[in-house]
């Protein structure tokens, strides 16, 4: 027996772009299901009633059709889990969400599910909503998306010796996995000279809670330095820049 | 096994069917049948069809005060004495200049900024005509800025940051009602919607 034609599942929608005469293509990341993109007939139409359910960053309660093979599956029915109004209603939630969106978006694959990446999705834009300092909810998203994804580097030896590296005097490199000692920081690769703290705060967003993280207290060079290891982190594992990055950083 | 050769299309047939396929919204299909409706048309409708096209690539220009698509700059409705010039509608595409009028409600003049802020897909504010609307604000007798941006968040998003650009200067910045639309249903109503209806009811 195959698979039934209807499947019920819970995503937040992370993308939608205009479809046909008056449709939508949207992108969902799935609790069960992972990254999904699917068809909404007649969304843009006012009389439609999936529409207000589907906006982007909705976290969303769907029932969709399996399309036939080779074509998207179609949303049939949808209701709001959860809608994060007031993130919406300044520019910087806005804008923390739809980099949040498009670094998931990134990482995500098809038919892939991971639970860790969806309730973290979900908790990080729950903190945003609820005022939660921009900055260290996105910091911490970052290095959470990368722990669970596989590609968290490497914060206590040295990714060539293996010995323990000594504070002070370590280096940052993406693409050979994490610090690196002095004598071991060379070899053409991109390196990032990284202060003390930033190896103790990235040490410690692994490990802690996102309210442990943000109430953390981070100087504007701390967060600048940590914006620009962590940015080139997830620039090195997808091979492309955030999009979303410079209008953040034009906001800030 | 060697079967009969697939036919294909003439040439130029092809090359018809190539080109309708890149408009947005016309797929492979829906090409080939209107490359084959094209073909079946009288050749004076044809020609109409095709000089139409050409005559819209010289001589549409943008208007330099409202951005708008005209034939003229300024535009018939920049020119016209009659609006309203105390107050500016900022909208999306010059597709929504054309429903805003159908509503014969609204007297004042536009601004179109060609897009809207979408960070995911690397459209930032210089890549609007929002310089332009920055521009045409300064110094002028414009009270009101009207912003009817989509309710989406991306059309939400650069509404905000139009009012902290704008914020300096001394006009009132308002944006058009967001809530139930007329004959829709409250069953089938989102949270958001509902509550933002709430916020803006009226007295009967």
């Amino acid at each position: 027996m195959g698979q039934p034609r209807s499947f019920r599942t819970e995503g937040v929608v992370i993308r939608s772009i205009p479809m046909m005469e008056a449709g939508l293509m949207v992108t969902l990341f799935t609790r069960e299901w992972g990254k999904l993109r699917a068809v909404v007939h007649g969304a843009r139409k006012p009389s439609s009633k999936l529409v207000g359910h589907l906006e982007v960053l909705n976290c969303v309660d769907l029932t969709l059709h399996r399309g036939r093979p080779g074509n998207l599956d179609i949303v049939s029915q949808a209701q709001i889990v959860e809608a994060f109004p007031a993130l919406r209603m300044r520019l910087e939630g806005a804008t923390g969400g739809m980099y949040m969106t498009e670094v998931v978006d990134g990482f995500g694959a098809e038919g892939s599910p991971n639970q860790e990446i969806y309730q973290l999705l979900v908790q990080c834009l729950r903190a945003l909503h609820g005022g939660a300092p921009r900055e260290h909810v996105l910091r911490y998203f970052e290095m959470q998306v990368l722990d669970h994804s596989g590609f968290m580097p490497e914060l206590h030896l040295c990714v060539d010796c293996r010995e323990a590296v000594q504070p002070g005097q370590h280096l940052y490199s993406p693409e050979a996995g994490g610090t690196l000692c002095p004598s071991c920081g060379i070899k053409g690769q991109q390196v990032y000279h990284m202060s003390v703290n930033a190896l103790k705060t990235l040490r410690y967003f692994r490990r802690s809670s996102l309210e442990e993280a943000c109430s953390l207290r981070l100087e504007p060079q701390l967060s600048r330095e940590l914006t620009n290891l962590l940015s080139g982190t997830l620039k090195f594992w997808l091979d492309r820049e955030i999009r979303s990055k410079s209008f953040l950083e034009r906001l800030a | 096994m060697t079967g009969w050769p697939v036919p294909s299309a003439a040439p130029s047939v092809a090359r018809l069917i190539q080109e309708l396929n890149k408009l947005p919204g016309i797929g492979s299909k829906s090409a080939q049948r209107l490359a084959y409706h094209i073909i079946k048309l009288p050749p004076d409708e044809a020609h109409l069809l095709a000089e139409a096209i050409s005559v819209v690539k010289d001589r549409v220009i943008f208007c330099s005060r409202c951005q708008n698509l005209s034939d003229t700059d300024p535009c018939p409705i920049c020119t016209d004495e009659r609006r309203d010039a105390t107050q500016v509608c900022v909208v999306e595409e010059p597709l929504d200049v054309l429903a805003l009028e159908r509503t014969h409600c609204y007297r004042g003049l536009y601004h179109v900024l060609h897009g809207v802020i979408s960070p995911i897909n690397g459209v930032g504010p210089e890549d609007l005509k929002l310089k332009e609307l920055l521009t045409r604000l300064d110094g002028t007798s414009v009270q009101e800025l009207i912003i009817a941006t989509n309710p989406t968040l991306e059309g939400e998003a650069t509404a905000m940051y139009i009012r902290r650009q704008v914020g300096q200067l001394p006009l009132k910045v308002t944006h058009l009602a967001r809530g139930l639309p007329v004959g829709g249903d409250l069953e089938y109503a989102d949270e958001v919607t509902l509550s933002r209806a709430f916020q803006g009811r009226q007295e009967l």
